[in-house]
């Protein structure tokens, strides 16, 4: 699903990232875990096609990010992936429903797909929310800064999952929940990734996390440019 | 969802921030936009009065002041012509028509304009319409005064009512031409030329108000008998005739307290309805045309001939005199304002570019502020290109919306200002859908907006190929 093989890549003359091979399979669930500063978001960007390697290969999805134009990688990154961040994860003037429908707008595959599940884009997205333990008639009303953060993060992982993605990568998504809900946030991510055979890459520098992942990738032990040098 | 339906949602979310952007563009629109209309509408303001004339002859003067004081009635003219040169342009070979004209009076300041009937029969404005009646008809009696439309419907006057013209044409006059009122034969359509605030009458009549020999009318000293007995004989179906030719010797004296009798009647009734007095009869029988007049209208047989009358009149030996074309008077009218309207334009311009400036900096600022927003838009697959589409819109959008604010401040204004605006400077301005001409410099606006936002999209641009999906920031 995900192969990086021989890959640099620099920013003004330093060298960030330098990792020989990585290969993440289909539906598997890969915890990557770096300190602020590792390159973690560097590798993020690589791979959702944002920036490309000097050198190397990026595939995904038998697809080569690297040769790839510019436009391209956008639309490929649109179709096939899905995103959660730290937060600050919605568009402050969007409301909740346009929120979670905003990829399939850039992405006529996802909104194919979304609108198999039901009969309209603002259905699929009431269903999603549904799932993740949101009753929207209740906050739909609401401007999404009014949520709270947990309810924010839950809205991401909707706006990600909608029109089932091939992957979904996390950046840091739990870091700003506590402890209790981080647990409850991971499950619900694995249950939905579980269910639409999604592929998820969950990049955190939280160790704690680490025990609910079948796969654990220290950057560190990959990446041969060490973190102080990128410092 | 478009990038536009995005930028749409952005700029509605911000509302409050970008309101004095949207009322200074707007403010700014509605400035340029009303230059352009008022200057028009000044124009074919001025115009249209003398658009069926083809020369305007008075005594040697500028032309911009014969043309204002004969047409518009601003200013008074310092000289008179004679009547006779009128009879002699009329008679002249080439011209069609001439119309005298005499100014002066007034009636609760509204002018007074005499005439003779050749101005219903000539008198055209706004492209051939000659002057309608709404009721009544041109004077068929001496004493006869036809009203604008103005003057009829703010003084309320009708059929049949009587008129006290004032001397001079100061709003307050005290010195009345009580002792030869009027009555109003015909009220006119509205024209939206200075003809609605006027009052028509005769050549004779402002002769017969005007008339400072002493005998000729009963109220005033009289000296020699033998006319004030001229003027009875002659008024053979005045009611007291024979009453006074029966009592011989008191003939003057009763004639006297008569009228004395006769105008106190008629004080009673001026204020409403017109009653003929003897006055009137003496001035009838002696029916005297003006010896001087104000200026004369001319209408040509052909085109051609305009420029050889007006060189004839411009060099003619028997009386100083002056011809003006009164298009050609207007344009230099025009050309007088044109540096004030230049200023205006200049001044509305700058409005408009800082109003723009303003709504630049706003974007910019929220350039930086948005860098977030702006790597979530490229994580769920937008280009950096549509992300500068974003900045672009948003711009279009403040500026779109300004100018339609600008349109609605500019018509507001016009529906308020146009009464205030006719009723105090008699200038109509009519209210028009705007011009292609108009919509072009609100196109060129809006084209402008979208431009300058070719700055702030280009920097976000460059900003969001460097964040990339970077939220860390």
């Amino acid at each position: 699903m995900i192969e990086l093989n021989n890959m640099q890549f620099s920013w003004k003359d330093t060298l960030i990232l330098d990792i020989e091979h990585l290969n993440i399979k289909s539906n598997e669930k890969v915890f990557i875990q770096g300190e602020s500063g590792s390159g973690k978001s560097t590798l993020l960007n690589l791979l959702a096609g944002v920036i490309t390697p000097q050198k190397g290969e990026v595939i995904i999805n038998n697809s080569h990010l690297n040769t790839m134009k510019n436009s391209q990688r956008d639309s490929f990154r649109a179709n096939h992936i899905g995103f959660i961040f730290q937060q600050f994860n919605l568009i402050p003037y969007l409301n909740l429903i346009e929120n979670i429908i905003l990829p399939c707008k850039f992405s006529y595959s996802r909104k194919e797909k979304a609108l198999k599940n039901s009969r309209s884009l603002e259905e699929e997205a009431i269903r999603l929310l549904a799932n993740l333990g949101i009753n929207a008639s209740s906050i739909l009303k609401r401007s999404v800064s009014e949520l709270s953060i947990g309810q924010q993060q839950r809205v991401a992982i909707a706006r990600a999952l909608i029109g089932s993605p091939d992957i979904i990568i996390a950046d840091e998504p739990t870091s700003a929940l506590d402890s209790n809900h981080k647990a409850s946030f991971v499950k619900m991510l694995f249950d939905e990734c579980e269910k639409e055979n999604i592929t998820l890459v969950f990049v955190s520098h939280d160790e704690s996390l680490k025990s609910h992942f079948q796969r654990c990738i220290e950057l560190s032990s990959i990446n041969s440019v060490k973190a102080e040098e990128v410092e | 969802m478009s990038m536009f339906t995005l930028a749409l949602k952005s700029i509605q979310s911000r509302k409050a921030t970008f309101l004095l952007t949207f009322i200074s563009i707007a403010i700014s629109v509605m400035l340029l936009l009303g230059v352009q209309i008022i200057k028009k509408e000044a124009n074919s303001g001025f115009l249209q009065p003398v658009s069926g004339t083809d020369l305007i002859i008075g005594p040697k003067s500028s032309q911009i002041e014969l043309l204002l004081y004969s047409v518009f009635h601003i200013g008074t003219p310092n000289t008179l012509m004679e009547y006779k040169s009128y009879e002699r342009i009329q008679a002249s070979k080439n011209v069609k028509w001439a119309i005298p004209i005499s100014l002066g009076d007034s009636h609760k300041g509204y002018k007074v304009v005499s005439t003779n009937e050749n101005f219903f029969k000539h008198y055209s404005f706004a492209n051939d319409k000659k002057v309608e009646f709404t009721e009544g008809k041109a004077f068929e009696d001496m004493f006869h005064v036809v009203l604008g439309y103005e003057v009829a419907r703010k003084l309320n006057y009708k059929l049949g009512d009587n008129i006290v013209l004032s001397h001079g044409d100061a709003e307050v006059s005290f010195v009345h031409h009580d002792e030869l009122p009027f009555k109003v034969s015909g009220i006119l359509k509205p024209t939206h030329t200075p003809i609605d605030k006027t009052l028509i009458v005769t050549l004779h009549a402002m002769e017969a108000i005007h008339d400072d020999s002493p005998n000729h009318f009963m109220h005033r000293p009289i000296k020699k008998k033998s006319q004030q007995h001229d003027v009875h004989d002659e008024d053979e179906e005045h009611h007291d005739e024979s009453h006074d030719k029966e009592h011989g010797e008191h003939e003057e004296h009763h004639g006297e307290e008569h009228h004395g009798h006769n105008e106190d009647e008629h004080s009673k009734n001026s204020e409403k309805i017109y009653k003929e007095n003897l006055s009137h009869k003496v001035a009838k029988k002696l029916k005297k045309l003006p010896t001087k007049i104000s200026a004369v209208y001319v209408g040509v047989e052909s085109k051609n001939a305009i420029f050889g009358i007006q060189r004839k009149i411009n060099n003619n030996a028997s009386e100083p005199l002056s011809a003006i074309i009164p298009a050609l008077a207007v344009q230099d009218l025009w050309e007088f304002f044109e540096f004030v309207q230049v200023t205006l334009n200049i001044i509305s311009g700058l409005v408009v570019f800082i109003g723009l400036l303003g709504m630049l900096s706003l974007i910019l600022m929220g350039v930086q502020n948005r860098r977030k927003e702006m790597a979530i838009l490229r994580s769920i697959g937008a280009t950096p290109f549509d992300i500068g589409k974003l900045i672009v819109g948003e711009a279009a959008i403040v500026c779109a919306v300004s100018i339609g604010l600008g349109v609605v401040f500019l018509y507001v204004a016009l529906f308020v200002l146009s009464q205030p605006l006719y009723d105090t400077y008699g200038f109509y301005l009519q209210i028009q859908p705007l011009s292609l001409q108009e919509l072009a410099i609100l196109a060129l606006i809006e084209c402008s907006a979208i431009l300058i936002s070719f700055v702030p999209a280009y920097r976000i641009y460059k900003q969001s190929l460097i964040d990339g999906m970077n939220t860390h920031i």
